[in-house]
């Protein structure tokens, strides 16, 4: 069973062994708690397409064993809880909506007093990104989103919720899966305040993250923890996980430090700010070309091309706080946690029975505002691949536990050999057979009457040639892999380990002291200039119609100096500025000098040609 | 330097072929060619930046390969502005040299002996968010 009370489930101290510390960040006002009490605090409503939402069963009727009977479900049906509903609130005195928003204002004030958002997000980032964070704030008067009172609304409820029972709770679960043991340690959030509390994407009722401890068992039989993996922003497979040794993964004796960012409660390795950006991507056709373009310039011409950004050319941006100043919630810290409870097999009815999502349903077309499905499915009621393969969730599927990894060495190294034997026997099979097919060509040579059959035979040597070469490489690469994997397998055995941190190809990096130490004036100029940038268009546009192109590239070329200057990008400016000079001048000069040009092109290549043939001649 | 110093050769030579008393003297506005060589003067601040990137390079400074780009970028520039304006025969050399200039500063090996730090792939931020 699942319940927190009672006899503990068994595989409750090896969950408590290993449970995380959160250290939370200072203005943040929802902490992990029990879905019990949030269950029973929410309504039920149905969404049916071309419909209204229809409220099911009103605040304070649920149960978790009541919540998986899902009345009225049909194709299209969006189940979800509602947190906070003014119409449940208590009639008279304190209640009434009115009351609802001023306490909600209230708190919100609270937490802008209790949180300073240090170096404002768009003085990170370039112009474009700027435009497009106008745009994306202009779509959200547009989409379905969070109602602005309801984050404070939910800080009432969650307020009164602890009031009554203090509890900081997390779900746990363990899964055995190939050699691993996981640990999964779900954190339920009452409300994502990210967008309305600290300036980030989104708001949304109820929020679900995960932190995933894998355990190896050694020789002796005993568990011992090898990896960790903390959900954050959409990071997925390799760049997840850590190395219960890498330096990064802090730890309270056996419990790993979790620092949970303000509102969107995504977790990270350090304290720190993190910049984090919604990647627009191009449309299809225009970045195949933008990427051809790009390969060309830094391929065959050897010119700098700036660095790769995966995912897009237009990004938000986001800034996460997780500072770790707030609250310390477990082993040594300000709260303890409460005994888990334990997601058990076969998952209870509130886990596996209930596909609908955990808070408001806003019907947001990006799904930002939307609350999350619970910890077993998506949005779209498909099982979520961390809860059927947390293993591979993370990128571990390929990595066998210590213990393992040397034997599975032995074992690839085995199949090499069982290949290369095969390969060796098909080799000299065929050279045999390719060196026969050599004699019949040799003997139909200047026999006019067998010309047909001698045009056969080559055709097959050059057929049979071709595939004993690949054979021959394919034995050549099949060596040398051979012989890494004997060594490498050498190496384990005498308890070498590979690098902690070879697996990760995008690292978490927090905002660096330098970047945090960025003035005020810049931070003023990136507040200002975009709005400032289209008011001197205009003006031109109206004002200076006689200079128009030459007063357009003054105001630009100031505006992206100025721009550079702050964000110390001045160097990839003037690069950027030069090449596409050059590019007009070249445009220019072909145009100017084009048979000039294609003149002396033949010559250097007439004086080339010249030149090695005199060269040959005279070895 | 070489730049600098063919900018220089020929500007003393342009200037040495004009009667600056006629000129002087004369109430009409100046000649075409004279006006053009006047306008040798404009590539005074990219010379005098190019100058200071040679010590810069001499030096192994990083500002050697940022002057030595503005240098060039304000050469072309001017070049550009020139040929657009009166179109004279001396800014096509300048415009190819600086060109060139251009492409070899670009080059990412010649550029990562200054600044190494662009050869590493930096971190990259996540597709899109939760």
């Amino acid at each position: 069973m699942s319940a927190p009370q009672g006899a503990p489930h068994p595989d409750e101290a090896l969950l408590r062994r290993f449970e995380p510390v959160l250290r939370c960040t200072k203005g943040d006002r929802f902490f992990p708690m029990d879905v019990e009490p949030y269950v029973r605090a929410c309504g039920l409503w149905v969404q049916r397409s071309g419909e209204e939402a229809v409220r099911v069963v009103p605040g304070g009727g649920l149960t978790l064993e009541t919540l998986a009977q899902q009345p009225l479900d049909s194709s299209g049906a969006v189940h979800f809880l509602k947190f906070t509903d003014p119409r449940d609130e208590p009639e008279g005195g304190s209640g009434g909506v009115g009351a609802l928003r001023e306490r909600a204002v209230r708190g919100l004030k609270e937490t802008r007093e209790a949180f300073r958002a240090g170096r404002g997000r768009l003085a990170r980032v370039g112009y474009i990104s700027r435009f497009v964070d106008a745009l994306y704030s202009i779509t959200l008067l547009a989409r379905g989103r969070v109602p602005g009172e309801a984050a404070g609304a939910a800080a009432i409820t969650y307020g009164r919720v602890m009031e009554e029972r203090e509890d900081y709770r997390y779900h746990g679960r363990v899964v055995r899966q190939e050699c691993w043991t996981v640990l999964q340690y779900w954190l339920f959030y009452p409300f994502n305040d990210w967008r309305s509390g600290f300036f980030g994407a989104n708001d949304h009722e109820a929020d679900w993250e995960k932190v995933h401890v894998y355990l190896a068992e050694t020789e002796e039989g005993e568990l011992r923890p090898e990896w960790v993996a903390y959900a954050s922003h959409n990071y997925t497979g390799d760049n997840l996980r850590r190395r219960w040794d890498d330096p990064e993964v802090e730890k309270v004796g056996e419990h790993p430090v979790v620092y949970v960012a303000a509102g969107s409660h995504a977790s990270y390795y350090a304290a720190g700010e993190y910049l984090t950006e919604l990647n627009l991507p191009l449309p299809r056709p225009m970045a195949r070309i933008v990427r051809g373009a790009r390969g060309f310039w830094r391929e065959r011409l050897g010119q700098y091309a700036g660095e790769e950004r995966g995912g897009g050319y237009f990004h938000v941006p986001f800034v996460d706080y997780a500072r770790g100043d707030g609250i310390v919630i477990g082993e040594g810290g300000d709260r303890a946690w409460e005994p888990p409870r334990v997601i058990s097999e076969p998952a209870p009815p509130w886990v596996s029975g209930y596909r609908g999502l955990w808070g408001l349903y806003a019907r947001d077309p990006f799904e930002g505002e939307d609350a999350p499905a619970g910890p077993m499915y998506n949005r779209d009621k498909t099982v979520a691949r961390a809860w059927y393969d947390p293993v591979g969730w993370a990128g571990l599927d390929k990595v066998p536990t210590p213990a393992e990894t040397h034997e599975a060495a032995l074992e690839r190294l085995g199949d090499l050999e069982v290949r290369q034997q095969e390969l060796r026997s098909e080799i000299e099979e065929k050279a045999h057979r390719l060196r026969k097919l050599g004699v019949e060509a040799a003997a139909v040579r200047g026999r006019s009457h067998l010309d047909g059959r001698g045009r056969e035979t080559r055709r097959r040597i050059a057929e049979l040639s071709k595939e004993l070469d690949g054979l021959r490489a394919r034995l050549a690469a099949d060596e040398a892999v051979a012989g890494s994997l004997s060594e490498y397998a050498g190496r384990i055995a005498a308890g070498e380990r590979d690098p902690a941190r070879t697996h990760i190809a995008r690292a978490h990096a927090p905002a660096s002291e330098t970047e945090l130490r960025f003035s005020r004036v810049a931070e003023a100029w990136a507040a200002v200039s975009v709005s400032l940038m289209l008011v001197i268009f205009v003006a031109i546009a109206i004002f200076e119609q006689e200079h128009l192109i030459s007063m357009l590239v003054v105001s630009i070329a100031f505006f992206a100096f100025a721009e550079a200057g702050f964000r110390g990008r001045l160097v990839n400016l003037v690069a950027s500025a030069n090449i596409g000079l050059a590019a007009v001048a070249s445009l220019i000069l072909l145009y100017e000098f084009f048979w000039q040009l294609v003149v002396a092109a033949v010559l250097v290549v007439s004086l080339y040609v010249l030149w090695d043939n005199l060269r040959e001649l005279r070895r | 330097m070489l730049e600098a110093a063919s900018i220089a050769a020929y500007g003393a030579y342009e200037f040495s072929r004009v009667d600056w008393r006629r000129i002087a003297s004369s109430r009409e506005a100046p000649p075409p060619e004279v006006v053009e060589t006047l306008l040798l003067v404009l590539f005074a601040p990219a010379v005098a930046l190019t100058l200071l990137s040679a010590l810069g390079f001499l030096l192994l400074r990083r500002r050697g390969w940022l002057l030595a780009a503005i240098s060039q970028g304000l050469a072309l520039g001017t070049g550009l502005w020139l040929y657009a304006e009166y179109e004279p025969a001396y800014v096509f050399p300048i415009m190819a040299y600086a060109v060139l200039m251009i492409l070899y500063l670009n080059v990412h090996d010649v550029r990562a002996v200054f600044y190494p730090g662009n050869r590493r792939g930096g971190p990259q931020g996540p597709r899109r968010l939760a």
